[in-house]
């Protein structure tokens, strides 16, 4: 290869790369269609097994991407509202229980506290336990997922 | 496009003073060690450039500075080049600008004319680290916390004004959101404009003062 063709391919090679920045960049600069993260429909309980007040623990199965995971929300039921909380805890994800007696979900890794509504009584975690979506058919629960 | 730019040249007479600049000599002996100085300029745009686009996601706030991290590398599209792009810039600008300053050392080309033109670097280079440090806050993760809560406290240990240097930068006692609103500021305006101020002088000198016979 001698000069002149060298330098012609350089400067191909140049003017693709340019093309290539100007193209990112412009799909940098538009923004990012909102990540519709799926939330997804997974069975849980029966309806008739729902609290009619306090606090039920469930475990249940889902099938994930190449497995079934197994996962625990609490229903937290009082006169007004049906809550499925998230079992994680907001500080460092430890699993939180219900505690009957004191009507707290209490994380044995920190002492964080939340109430019967989730939000936080006492201890470090930052926000108020995760709500995950419910949804009743046909006398049967099932629990959104993002997944 | 010739005659596009003959157009703007008749309006802003840019072709005629930089005549006599593109066919000056330049000495036989110098070979691509006088290029380091250049590469840490081409550094010097990118990062303008990535900077400029990074400003555009990022959000100096306490609660939302990490978040529109994760966001720019996460689900903005090209979102991690861009990042990535600045963040190595930057340490090969540093990199660079060290490699230019050891080879005007050893080609001796500090000495006069061109001093002044040695003092305009090592201002620069000090500039180009004072955005690094600032830089270095802004992704408001543990490692740019401490980085900062270190860097400010060893300004405090300076005698007498020492803690008037380390409050001043902080904006308070603590780092804290006002640092961080403080050193975006120092990071995306003040230095900027600083450099490119003292780079504009750097070159005029050495278009005026040519460049130095390696000895």
């Amino acid at each position: 290869m001698d000069r002149r063709n060298f330098l012609v391919s350089f400067v191909k090679l140049f003017f693709a790369g340019l093309f290539a920045a100007v193209c990112s960049v412009v799909f940098y600069i538009f923004p990012s269609r909102e990540r519709t993260q799926n939330i997804r429909y997974f069975y849980l309980m029966d309806e008739d097994s729902l609290p009619r007040k306090g606090v039920r623990k469930v475990d249940f199965e889902y099938n994930g991407e190449d497995r079934t995971m197994g996962s625990r929300v609490y229903i937290s039921a009082s006169d007004k509202e049906l809550t499925a909380f998230s079992s994680v805890c907001t500080h460092l994800g430890c699993f939180i229980n219900w505690d009957h007696n004191k009507k707290e979900f209490i994380c044995p890794c920190h002492g964080g506290r939340y109430g019967i509504d989730g939000n936080v009584t006492a201890g470090p975690p930052p926000a108020p336990l995760a709500r995950l979506p419910l949804e009743i058919k046909d006398g049967k629960v099932y629990i959104g997922m993002k997944i | 496009m010739r005659k596009i730019f003959d157009w703007l040249d008749r309006k802003f007479g840019i072709k005629a003073p930089h005549k006599n600049f593109m066919k000056r000599p330049v000495p036989d002996n110098i070979g691509y060690s006088y290029c380091f100085g250049g590469i840490a300029f081409v550094y010097f745009l990118l990062l303008g450039f990535s900077g400029m686009l990074l400003t555009l996601y990022y959000v100096p706030s306490e609660k939302e500075a990490y978040k529109s991290i994760l966001m720019i590398t996460e689900e903005i599209s090209f979102g991690w080049l861009i990042r990535g792009l600045h963040k190595w810039s930057a340490t090969l600008f540093i990199v660079f600008i060290l490699l230019h300053t050891v080879r005007v050392f050893v080609s001796k080309a500090y000495r006069p004319p061109r001093e002044l033109n040695w003092m305009a670097g090592v201002v620069g280079l000090i500039f180009a680290l004072g955005s690094g440090f600032t830089g270095y806050l802004l992704p408001w993760d543990q490692k740019a916390y401490w980085a900062t809560e270190v860097g400010t406290s060893m300004l405090g240990t300076l005698p007498f004004f020492g803690g008037h240097i380390k409050n001043l930068l902080r904006g308070g006692a603590d780092v804290g959101g006002s640092t961080l609103i403080r050193f975006y500021s120092i990071h995306v305006i003040y230095m900027p404009v600083f450099i490119s101020l003292l780079l504009w002088g750097h070159f005029h000198m050495v278009k005026r003062r040519g460049i130095a016979k390696n000895l």
